[in-house]
């Protein structure tokens, strides 16, 4: 492993009893990097995407991040070493404003506890401070900052999505975890995304994206890894993917004859 | 909290120096099994509720002391013999079943799982003190033919009426089995059990349902008390006693799972017996809270169920 | 910001109200609602903040006041010292309980509470060498600063006075948890588990610790209690209580600073007016907290919101 890279997942393995869902998949991600995985419905993106997350331990394998062991680590932890994750259905403080669901985010990165609240010491003013900032900041990276005082549940969809990208980089972790975010979204709203996306790269954050949707994938990743039945079976430049034979064939493929 | 027991048959003093007497020892077990068949009745009908509708009826014990009052009642004001009188007490409580799930549950089925969970708390202090108000707060006796009979097996000496508790909480236990195995509702609520949703799409009646399982579980519950009210004093503060040997019963086999109410409730019942005659009385009362949290700190999801984990 | 004048306000006034009246009972009451409000406070950080509900407080509230009463018994210690340590010991029993029950949320959780609180009160009935069983103990003697000997509270009034001083300092202690980042971990965790947890929130920890504090403070309510009835019994820890504590929480307003409050005073007016109507009067709080389940979630404190026309945003836990 490299200086450069960020996430390394060697032989990862998961199986639910006698089903496969994973199978010996290596992925390797760079810092700074938008990595993509595709592959069609049940192909074990989920699962895939879940185990680097911490859901669940995998059966075999290793994942390290930024140079520690984390195969099987809780998700509170991962997320304390800098790995935050979106989830496939939405998921947000439903009854809270939108800038307190931000404000909660940035636990990982504050350290005053309770007593310094109590005192109302310099470190508690201070980084209350850098919680409202950084609460803003990410409300303002997704177009969100007028409605900071809206309850969340009172968003429309495409704002509750949009909010669920803030709570994750309000929490500026190093590697972003992105579950299908574009489900449900129109072209419009996929190609906001897009942009969105892209922005989170630039601010420094590698990104890796699980998603069906191809062109939102084919859009903005650096790199796209074709996953099917659990197999991971092509690993490149977006414009190479989409050529390589076996992807057409299983991905494309299959997609067409959906369609 | 010493319910069940007051007119229970003698307990023979630990006698440490001899080797194990196994006659007590029997008459023991014996005593821990009828026990233990009254606390399956009551855990039954909270296990069902929970199992199918994911409700924890924290009222569930007020109908059992609902079930003994009412057998006294119909017993003294309508001159009824005993087994009639239990059968009418079991039958008015399980329509007042009714009148309860569509005040405090039925209404509530959509919200948070602690409004339920309250408004069955609210309902349970109702019936309490309510009961208090309306029946006095001195303890009574149910009169029963078969509570000063004996049955005696070898050595072993049972009083009638504890026979008959554990031979009719066998039989309705079987006949609630094949009831719910093979029945058109009985399969409607197993249905309704694993996806409220999908049964309700698939044309469960979920209303139905609701009312039949609480019309079980609140008959079930008066059952045990009308069985085990010529056992013991009643009084109305009971139904809280009842309902917490329900719960380490029902934690103890599992929440939902029937199997695991009637082996959970009768170790319970043999678990407190054994402890009372060898150890303490006192030890005998919190053993079974022990074994719970033993039970969870080994299996959180109970011996034979499951459980939401953090 | 109205609260700044309205706030000192009441304050004033709750240091005023012993001299309004020389009755010694108008006091008594005062200081069992400051008691009850630090109770209902204490147990609205489970409900309210870390949103799960527990059936055991009533225990803690015992623990506290037997550890004073016993401390202050048979080692002098009826002061300041033996507050500490009955904060200190029904902190300790809370951990160890949440230690085991926190693993399970939801209304199994709320069981398991309810299976301990008894535990511990069956105990607190039979243990009778320690505790003096059902009987309780008697003469407990008055709250020193450093025990027995120097100056002791006595009369209802200084009473006041502590009590009021407790609830003041913990409700600014619950006011500062809301602005800081274990108080915002507390509601994510209330809000939503596993999001919290992907943001690098232990879950099992937070609750645990919320927990352990409310179950430490109504061990210093418990501790005030016995020093200043001097005389206890199991019952403290019974069924009734436990309802009593909940209904205080809930009908005030679940996940607020005043709820607790205006639910204790509720509690105690109602108890006192009712005085008359016997056990009809536990009817009564019965129907009072179901009609306040169903028809008022957010309790007497939402209902002023309402009134007042102020946009809500419902602290209390989603329904």
């Amino acid at each position: 492993m490299n200086a450069e890279t960020i996430l390394s997942v060697a032989g990862l393995t998961k199986a639910f009893g006698g089903l496969t869902a994973v199978k010996d998949v290596d992925l390797e991600l760079n810092r700074g990097e938008i990595l993509g995985v595709i592959g069609p419905n049940g192909a074990g993106k989920t699962t895939f995407f879940n185990v680097i997350a911490g859901s669940m331990p995998p059966t075999a394998g290793t994942v390290h991040f930024k140079g520690t062991d984390c195969t099987g680590m809780r998700a509170d932890r991962m997320a304390r070493l800098g790995m935050t994750r979106t989830f496939q259905i939405t998921s947000l403080f439903p009854a809270l404003s939108v800038i307190e669901n931000v404000r909660a985010a940035t636990y990982r990165f504050t350290k005053t506890g309770w007593i310094s609240s109590i005192l109302r010491n310099g470190a508690w003013r201070d980084e209350e401070a850098a919680v409202d900032r950084a609460a803003i900041e990410a409300l303002e990276f997704v177009d969100l900052a007028h409605r900071a005082d809206a309850n969340a549940e009172a968003l429309s969809y495409g704002e509750q999505r949009r909010l669920e990208i803030a709570i994750a980089i309000a929490a500026k972790p190093d590697l972003l975890l992105l579950d299908e975010p574009a489900a449900g979204m129109n072209p419009e709203e996929g190609q906001r995304l897009v942009a969105m996306i892209r922005g989170i790269r630039d601010t420094g954050i590698s990104i890796l994206l699980v998603e069906h949707h191809m062109r939102v994938v084919m859009g903005v990743c650096d790199r796209v890894a074709v996953i099917d039945h659990g197999e991971k079976i092509a690993d490149g430049k977006p414009a190479d993917v989409v050529n390589n034979p076996d992807v057409i064939r299983v991905y494309l493929g299959r997609e067409a004859v959906n369609a | 909290m010493n319910h069940g027991r007051a007119r229970c048959s003698a307990r023979p003093s630990p006698d440490w120096g001899e080797p194990v007497d196994y006659i007590v020892l029997a008459q023991q077990i014996a005593n821990g099994l009828v026990n233990g068949m009254t606390y399956v009745l009551i855990a039954t009908g909270l296990t069902l509720v929970f199992g199918v509708l994911h409700i924890i009826n924290f009222a569930h014990g007020e109908f059992y002391m609902l079930g003994a009052f009412f057998t006294y009642f119909a017993a003294q004001l309508l001159g009824l013999d005993y087994i009639s009188a239990a059968v009418v007490a079991t039958l008015a409580v399980a329509a007042l079943g009714i009148l309860a799930n569509r005040l405090f549950f039925w209404p509530l089925r959509r919200e948070h799982e602690f409004t339920i969970l309250l408004s069955s708390l609210g309902l349970a202090l109702l019936l309490t003190n309510g009961g208090e108000l309306l029946f006095g707060a001195d303890p009574k006796y149910v009169d029963s033919p078969f509570a000063d009979s004996i049955v005696q097996a070898g050595q072993l000496v049972v009083t009638q009426q504890r026979v008959l508790i554990f031979v009719v909480g066998a039989v309705i236990l079987l006949a609630l089995n094949l009831f719910i195995r093979h029945s058109r509702m009985g399969k409607m609520m197993r249905a309704t059990a694993q996806n409220p949703e999908g049964a309700a799409l698939t044309g469960v009646n979920i209303r139905q349902v609701y009312t039949v399982t609480f019309v079980l579980a609140c008959g079930l519950a008066a059952l045990a008390g009308a069985l085990v009210g010529p056992t013991a004093m009643i009084f109305p503060t009971v139904g809280s006693w009842a309902v917490l040997k329900g719960f380490i019963v029902v934690i103890l086999g599992g929440l939902g799972s029937i199997p695991g109410a009637l082996i959970g409730g009768l170790s319970l019942g043999v678990i407190e017996a054994l402890a009372g005659g060898y150890i303490s009385l006192g030890f005998a009362q919190a053993i079974g809270y022990a074994i719970i949290i033993i039970v969870l700190l080994w299996r959180p999801q109970g011996l034979f169920g499951t459980a939401r984990r953090t | 910001m109205s609260n700044r004048i309205f706030l000192p306000l009441v304050i004033a006034l709750a240091l005023a109200v012993p001299f309004f009246t020389a009755n010694t009972y108008f006091h008594h009451l005062m200081v069992l609602w400051m008691l009850f409000s630090l109770l209902a406070l204490s147990l609205n950080v489970i409900i309210g903040y870390i949103g799960e509900l527990s059936f055991g407080h009533a225990a803690f509230f015992g623990i506290g006041a037997y550890t004073a009463a016993i401390v202050g018994m048979n080692f002098g210690l009826a002061g300041i010292p033996g507050l500490l340590l009955a904060a200190v010991m029904a902190g300790l029993f809370g951990f160890v309980i949440g230690y085991v029950s926190l693993r399970i949320v939801g209304p199994q959780f709320a069981i398991l509470t309810l299976g301990f609180g008894s535990i511990i009160y069956t105990i607190t009935n039979y243990w009778v060498d320690l505790t003096r069983g059902p009987m309780g103990i008697s003469n407990i003697q008055p709250l020193g600063l450093w025990g027995e000997g120097g100056v002791a509270l006595t009369g209802a009034r200084g009473y006041y006075y502590l009590t009021l001083f407790l609830v003041i300092a913990f409700a600014y202690a619950c006011h500062a948890l809301l602005n800081s980042r274990t108080g915002r971990a507390f509601i994510a965790t209330r809000e939503n588990a596993p999001l919290a947890a992907s943001l690098g929130i232990d879950v099992f920890r937070i609750k645990l610790l919320g927990f352990v504090v409310a179950t430490a403070v109504a061990g210093v309510a418990g501790a005030v209690y016995a020093h200043y009835l001097t005389v206890i019994t199991p019952d403290v820890m019974s069924l009734q209580y436990v309802a009593a504590l909940i209904i205080m929480v809930i009908v005030g307003g679940r996940g607020t600073i005043a709820g607790p409050i205006i639910g204790a005073l509720i509690y105690v007016v109602l108890l006192e007016l009712l005085r008359a109507l016997g056990p009809l009067r536990l009817v009564i709080f019965a129907a009072l907290l179901t009609a306040s389940v169903i028809f008022l979630p957010g309790g007497i404190v939402s209902l002023w919101r309402r009134l007042t026309g102020e946009e809500t945003k419902p602290r209390e836990a989603a329904e």
